[in-house]
């Protein structure tokens, strides 16, 4: 019954996820460090700084850990207590290993997966990049290959931007499953593959699309640009090129998997790779 | 019967009298057509395709009529007296019936091209604000409506799987089965609507000369009181109400204003231009019989007229749509007006004619009754389509006028009786085929249990129906 595969598909392609802008909240912010007491405030400080403009941050509660809870348990311990909306931190908490750039440490490798609060991870306060990093939230982009239907991606990103900025929302196919998959239905003498190619890399690409359409359209009065880079590409590499190219002051992406205890998919390499450039992590 | 087989009919009256046909030779004929259907009930069990199964008896029908001298063999001879050589197994085709279901089929499955249909069916669906028991009388007439436009089967298939869509997206699965069914056998309600919405309609309306706009005014009343009657034992059944709260309505009207009704348009040209053609479309078919030209060429060029013009939008690859044509359905009335015809010859359609007549004689009202009771009876196991050809063959010879109640019970009875079982009917059929792929269960007697209630209602309205009111 090929004719009611054919009329499903077209229903199927019709319903559409649409974006409906949800509440962030922002009343509890917790800063952990592994500073000493006044280089802590200070570090504390730039990110007040840096998060200026961002609606809620300047009535939110601030609570800073500086050199506390140097065990994870103890910060997931001090998280549970404080149950902030917010926690502010850098790589390689209370280790050395920052010295070798292949981990996120235990504490944010852990604290991302274990907390529902978002994760600020910015660069450590000895990393030359911080000025240059801790400016502002003009420029924020989302990031994630399965963009349709992430409401809450974009009310983080669009929460972080600051009026007048610009949110871009940036979703990679990954072109090497794209033609692992191809390969294989170029083995199939049942499914046309240039046909196959073409549809289903304009099917991949349109779900997105149609998407950041809703969002544009729900965004009209928001006082933020939404820009868009929906394309296919080397997922690690593409991002990278697209935080380069524009100048992204606030990466925001998830990193939890239903699936997995580990982080997922592509935030691990990401935020180990990416390390000058802060990052919201969901 | 056209002016052509009239005229050969004519011709061959004058060149000689059909020969005498012994008992024995009929009966041997009857027994091919018993096994012609019976065949087609079993065509599952036997593997075998509805036009492969016509085809091999009307092959071995053909050999034995000539063989016995039954068949009239020779030229026929036009109006004008201008002789033509149609074999004599072309001429009991019933050409203007093949020509209106190829040329409909044509044009519905390039006009579902444009994206029309599916725009139509996403628009009431938003219209129902995702309320399940709005989306039942929604998906039910839409269902009433198109079968009556269309087709029944591709009523079904937009139909079904749009509800297998979005009673998804509204988290109702749990109602799916209860929709379905419900689609199902309202798709046989639907096909009763106008002359062209099912096969059955075809053969006995033109046989017995109805017009478009005479079986529509019959039709109508009865169709609109069994969809109702169907959808409120359909919502009372299965537990189809109306949301209760306003938070309940806000989130289902939310999720059905996802859906996109432009997704499947393929240009906006070409979407209206195919909404104009539905409309002329409908309008030609209507007045057919009363057009200049049209009176004269029939239906059947209306619909490939319409067809044709439809494929000038896809010129170059117009072998798709005649790829998708269902050829094993036209295969298969070939074959089958091929046997009726050679049945006709060899008495056997007279022998049954003597028996139904005895039925007939029982006068309108019960005779009506019968006649409808049986028809859905008959075509509940197997396909109505020879039940409906043989039988209007048969009152055409007997001479039942065109206004009498006896074809508006082989119409209903034959339409109707496909919702007993879910082989009754190709749409049923169809129902069956998308619940199974939704993965829910579904069983013949599961579906016999469920049906009977509602095709017995059905039947019992259309008999009052028949009996009060076109009597």
């Amino acid at each position: 019954m090929t004719r009611i595969d054919q009329f499903e598909s077209v229903f199927r392609a019709a319903s559409k996820p649409r974006y409906a802008p949800g509440d962030v909240r922002l009343d509890r912010i917790l800063v952990v460090t592994d500073l000493d007491g006044e280089a802590g405030r200070r570090y504390t400080a730039r990110i007040m700084a840096f998060l200026g403009g961002v609606a809620g941050i300047d009535s939110a509660e601030w609570t800073e850990l500086h050199g506390e809870a140097e065990t994870v348990g103890a910060l997931l311990e001090a998280v549970q207590n404080h149950r902030p909306d917010l926690v502010c931190t850098y790589r390689n908490l209370h280790s050395g290993s920052f010295r070798w750039p292949y981990t996120l440490g235990d504490h944010a490798a852990v604290l991302t997966q274990v907390t529902d609060a978002p994760v600020l991870l910015l660069p450590r306060p000895d990393d030359d990049a911080l000025d240059e990093a801790l400016k502002n939230t003009d420029r924020v982009m989302a990031i994630t290959d399965h963009l349709a239907g992430d409401a809450r991606l974009v009310d983080h990103a669009l929460a972080f931007t600051r009026p007048g900025g610009t949110l871009t929302l940036a979703h990679v196919e990954d072109d090497g499953v794209f033609e692992r998959y191809l390969d294989v239905i170029g083995k199939i003498p049942e499914i046309d593959t240039d046909t196959a190619r073409e549809l289903i890399a304009a099917r991949l690409l349109k779900e997105p699309r149609d998407y950041v359409d809703s969002i544009r359209s729900a965004l009209t009065d928001a006082g933020v640009t939404v820009t868009d880079e929906v394309i296919m590409g080397h997922q690690l590499s593409a991002y990278r090129a697209l935080v380069d190219k524009q100048g992204i002051d606030l990466l925001v992406l998830n990193t939890k998997d239903d699936d997995q205890l580990a982080m997922h998919g592509l935030a691990y390499p990401l935020a180990v790779e990416l390390r000058r450039v802060p990052m919201l992590m969901l | 019967m056209t002016p052509t087989t009239l005229a050969a009919g004519a011709a061959a009256a004058a060149a000689s009298s059909p020969p005498e046909v012994p008992l024995g030779t009929t009966l041997v004929f009857a027994g091919l057509l018993v096994g012609l259907v019976l065949c087609l009930a079993f065509e599952e069990k036997i593997h075998a395709k509805k036009s492969l199964i016509a085809g091999v008896f009307a092959v071995v029908s053909l050999f034995l009529g000539d063989a016995l001298g039954l068949l009239p063999v020779g030229d026929v001879v036009n109006i004008w007296g201008q002789h033509l050589h149609l074999p004599v197994w072309l001429q009991g085709v019933d050409w203007p019936v093949i020509g209106i279901i190829l040329g409909s089929s044509l044009f519905v499955d390039v006009t579902s091209g444009s994206g029309l249909f599916t725009w139509i069916a996403v628009k009431l669906t938003k219209a129902s604000g995702g309320d399940p028991y709005k989306l039942l009388w929604s998906y039910g007439v839409m269902t009433v409506v198109f079968s009556a436009v269309l087709n029944n089967v591709t009523a079904m298939i937009i139909v079904g799987s749009l509800t297998a869509v979005s009673l998804d997206k509204l988290d109702r699965r749990d109602k799916l089965l209860g929709f379905l069914l419900t689609e199902g056998l309202l798709t046989n309600v639907g096909g009763l609507l106008t002359l062209i919405s099912s096969v059955p309609n075809i053969i006995v309306g033109t046989t017995a000369g109805i017009s478009f706009m005479r079986f529509f005014y019959v039709a109508a009343p009865f169709v609109v009181v069994a969809t109702v009657v169907t959808i409120l034992i359909a919502a009372k059944q299965f537990g189809i109400r109306r949301l209760g709260d306003d938070a309940e309505k806000a989130a289902a009207r939310a999720l059905v204003e996802g859906f996109d009704e432009n997704e499947g348009l393929t240009s906006k040209a070409f979407f209206t231009f195919s909404a104009v053609m539905t409309l002329t479309f409908i309008v030609c078919i209507a007045g057919a019989s009363a057009l200049p030209v049209l009176s004269d060429l029939g239906m059947a060029f209306v619909a490939c007229a319409f067809a044709v013009i439809m494929l000038v939008r896809y010129k170059s690859e117009v072998d798709r749509f005649y790829r998708a044509v269902d050829w094993d359905l036209l295969g298969f009335f070939v074959g089958l007006f091929i046997v009726i015809n050679v049945m006709e010859h060899a008495q056997v359609l007279a022998l049954i004619g003597a028996g139904l007549q005895h039925v007939l004689a029982l006068g309108d009202l019960l005779g009506s009754g019968v006649l409808l009771v049986a028809s859905a009876g008959f075509s509940s196991v197997t396909d109505n389509i020879p039940l409906a050809a043989m039988l209007a063959k048969i009152l055409g010879g007997l001479g039942t006028p065109g206004d009498s109640p006896f074809w508006w019970s082989v119409i209903f009875g034959a339409n109707l009786g496909g919702n007993i079982t879910p082989i009754g009917s190709a749409s049923t059929l169809v129902a069956v085929t998308i619940i199974h792929k939704n993965k829910l269960p579904m069983t013949f007697a599961g579906f016999v249990k469920v049906a009977v209630p509602y095709a017995l209602v059905q039947l019992a309205l259309a008999t009052v129906y028949v009996l009060v009111f076109l009597r």
